[in-house]
């Protein structure tokens, strides 16, 4: 009886982790833009099928648009629902251009009757100053969260950011999180800052792994040491740690490899 | 007293009664006039008048800094700062003087207003990038750290393949060749930035006397931090002085600080700045009016609102005025896909992006970028240059071949090889992704200093309209574009 019922869960949770890998979708693919009466639509063609990723926004945005003449690493999961602007819907969902320029990426459809982007904040053209209204409420950009209160007592607080893949660039999303790091070590008077770069890779849903550059997670790491210590983080508390080695991907959870900690010590 | 030599008295005479009929080139004042310049001066401009306000009053010129000759070469700041073309100078104006004084004005000086000081100085096509296109060499070292290697692919110009001045010699230098900046409306160029650049991901440069982060907006490459700095290097550069005193460079900063240039009227339109107008227009709009305005939205626009001038009217003056509020609409709402512009859609917009004109030229009053400014827009980089797209004996600006290291980030739409005539930020920042990008400059007072971009490749309004309009595919019909060209004529 016993023995049942743990052959039974095993099935189940076999089943689940099948159900979650069968809904994840990591592929390299061009971008397709799809115009639409408002604002564009960014789309992904992988296996026949074609996929929504996201729309144009502004810089205030979580989620940024690919680009044309790039590749994209898609990383996401298929959730249920109507397609959007005729691609099946991934979310959450990370994309990260590739460096190298590839002139094949250069597709854009233009708008068919039928075919609607969601309704966004930001309009194609000039900002508004009534913002449409996004169903199921949407939180407010980031970039206008409230500034948090600094005082003391200060314990230790780890700040995290995730990089595009192969990418050290660091978008104003990234950047907010580097300056909420340098304000607390300042204010906490950090004894220490230390910073964690990693390196990532991903698994593709077509068995291939994608490995971040050698020299990536150095670079990640001297370049927000750079910016703590412009913003005045004291330079001797400021330590990098650079980890080269790799976790073995899972074609779930890499995003979050491509990872950056800084943790303030006060 | 020879007829060019514009002193002070006859400014303040004369500028009072400017006519129409007046060449612009009558004005340009001579390294060490002296005299007083009125605070309110108004100069004939091919399309109407361009006005100089100086909100501290009238200034004396006499041992003045900004004019007074400082070095070995006879330039004083004024000399590429004018104040009748819009503190710049026109390239007809730079024709006019050479016709006059048979080349022998100081801006003619053989360091940076000839293609190379290396060749005949008297000879006119010695100096055919200033003649032609108003452009000043500017010499620059590649960066010790930079992420490529530059050749040069061709030179018209002679200097970056000559044994003294070139890049294979003893002291190796990259000389590209950009439009003088005007020196005026810098309250605005000058409002601080962030401390993190958008564009970059990275810090601001500093002041260095305060630590704080600057607009990196003033130049063309944005290498200078301040006006401070600016002034000091360009006394040392392309004044040649030995020296420069912190009361000099106080007294010239002081003095650019306070000028503010905008047209202020046009022969068809009228007076720009009469009340009830648009509030954008002329020189006192400019000196009261906030800086680090972000003017990309539909209630509080780049240059504020024309719906004064969209009533409806019979006269040729209305019909103007309504063409300008047209290209105002143009400029603000009229959607392309912009696309391929490092800094722009490389930052996290996207590419392409669906937007407008002012989406980048977002600074309120001067169409600059409020973020530190630097593009890619294309004029420097082929195949978007606006250099002839074939080979053609008539191409004037060098071409340098741009290789990326293997480890860099490559340039984002060029990629690793890049053929370009001003490698523009990169040549400051040492990185790839920066090749052919330069800083926005403003829009104002452009009737008195044409050719336009850095590289003084449109001759005219029309050809700056034509680049954009080839550039994003905007497909603008013929009035769309006579729209634009008068919106940006009266700013």
């Amino acid at each position: 009886m016993k023995r049942r019922a743990i052959k039974r869960s095993l099935i189940l949770a076999l089943a689940l982790v099948q159900c979650t890998f069968a809904q994840q979708r990591s592929f390299v693919a061009c971008p397709i833009v799809r115009d639409t009466k408002t604002v564009p639509c960014f789309l992904a063609e992988y296996e026949g099928e074609t996929y929504y990723l996201t729309i144009q926004q502004d810089i205030q945005a979580e989620l940024y648009p690919p680009q044309l003449l790039h590749e994209v690493l898609v990383e996401g999961t298929v959730v249920a629902g109507p397609r959007i602007c005729g691609g099946i819907p991934l979310k959450p969902v990370k994309l990260s251009v590739l460096p190298e320029v590839s002139p094949a990426c250069n597709t854009i459809l233009p708008a068919e009757p039928g075919i609607e982007a969601p309704p966004t904040r930001r309009p194609a053209g000039p900002s508004t100053r009534q913002a449409p209204v996004i169903p199921g409420g949407a939180p407010p950009p980031a970039g206008r969260a409230p500034q948090e209160r600094l005082t003391a007592p200060f314990a230790e607080r780890e700040f995290k950011i995730t990089y595009d893949f192969d990418s050290t660039f660091l978008f104003s999303r990234d950047t907010r999180v580097v300056s909420q790091a340098a304000t607390y070590a300042n204010a906490a008077k950090a004894k220490s800052v230390e910073i964690t770069a990693h390196r990532g890779a991903s698994l593709l849903s077509n068995g291939r792994i994608l490995t971040e550059n050698q020299a990536i997670a150095t670079q990640r790491g001297e370049r927000v040491a750079d910016i703590l210590r412009g913003l005045g983080a004291d330079p001797a508390s400021i330590k990098v740690r650079v980890i080269t080695d790799v976790a073995k991907p899972d074609g779930v959870t890499d995003p979050q490899n491509r990872l950056l900690t800084i943790r303030v010590t006060p | 007293m020879k007829l060019y030599l514009m002193r002070a008295g006859a400014i303040a005479l004369t500028s009072a009664v400017l006519t129409w009929a007046q060449q612009p080139a009558n004005n340009w004042v001579v390294a060490g006039s002296t005299g007083t310049l009125p605070a309110q001066m108004e100069f004939a401009t091919p399309t109407g008048k361009v006005g100089v306000l100086f909100t501290s009053g009238p200034v004396e010129m006499k041992d003045h800094p900004f004019f007074t000759p400082l070095g070995s070469n006879g330039r004083a700041c004024v000399t590429c700062h004018q104040p009748a073309y819009g503190m710049s100078f026109s390239a007809d104006a730079a024709r006019e003087l050479w016709r006059r004084t048979s080349g022998k004005d100081p801006l003619f000086a053989a360091f940076d207003g000839s293609n190379c000081p290396d060749q005949p100085q008297e000879a006119e096509k010695s100096h055919s990038l200033l003649l032609n296109r108003g452009l000043i060499r500017v010499p620059l070292p590649v960066p010790k750290n930079a992420e490529f290697s530059i050749e040069v692919v061709s030179d018209p110009a002679g200097c970056n393949t000559s044994a003294t001045y070139g890049l294979k010699s003893a002291t190796p230098m990259v000389s590209v060749y950009r439009r003088p900046r005007m020196a005026a409306n810098l309250k605005y160029a000058t409002t601080p930035g962030q401390s993190i650049v958008l564009k970059l991901g990275a810090l601001a440069d500093t002041d260095p006397a305060t630590g704080r982060p600057v607009s990196m907006n003033i130049m063309a490459d944005a290498r200078e931090a301040t006006l401070t700095t600016q002034a000091r290097n360009a006394a040392l550069g392309h004044v040649q002085a030995k020296s420069i005193t912190d009361d000099q460079i106080r007294r010239i900063v002081d003095f650019e600080s306070q000028v503010y240039v905008a047209e202020i009227s046009d022969r068809t339109g009228g007076n720009l700045a009469e009340p009830g107008g648009p509030a954008s227009l002329g020189p006192k709009a400019m000196a009261d009016h906030k800086t680090g305005g972000l003017g990309d939205n539909d209630y509080d626009p780049v240059f504020l609102m024309f719906d004064a001038w969209k009533k409806p009217g019979s006269t040729t003056q209305d019909q103007f005025r309504a063409s300008v509020a047209r290209g105002s609409d143009i400029f603000m709402f009229r959607q392309f896909w912009l696309r391929d512009a490092t800094h722009i859609n490389s930052i996290g917009l996207g590419n392409p992006l669906k937007r407008t004109c002012a989406t980048c030229h977002n600074a309120q009053m001067t169409g600059q970028d409020l973020s530190a400014g630097w593009v890619d827009l294309g004029t420097n980089n082929y195949p978007r240059w606006t250099e002839p797209p074939l080979y053609s004996e008539a191409q004037e600006l060098p071409v340098f071949k741009v290789t990326c290291k293997a480890t860099a980030q490559p340039h984002p739409y060029l990629g690793r090889v890049i053929y370009t005539t001003d490698p523009g930020r990169a040549l400051i920042s040492g990185r790839c992704v920066d090749v052919g990008s330069i800083v926005m400059q403003q829009f104002r007072g452009l009737s008195a200093r044409a050719p336009y971009f850095a590289n003084g490749s449109a001759k005219n309004l029309r050809e700056l309209v034509d680049y954009y309009d080839r550039r994003f595919d905007m497909r603008l019909a013929e009035t769309d574009k006579q729209d634009l060209i008068n919106f940006l004529g009266v700013l």
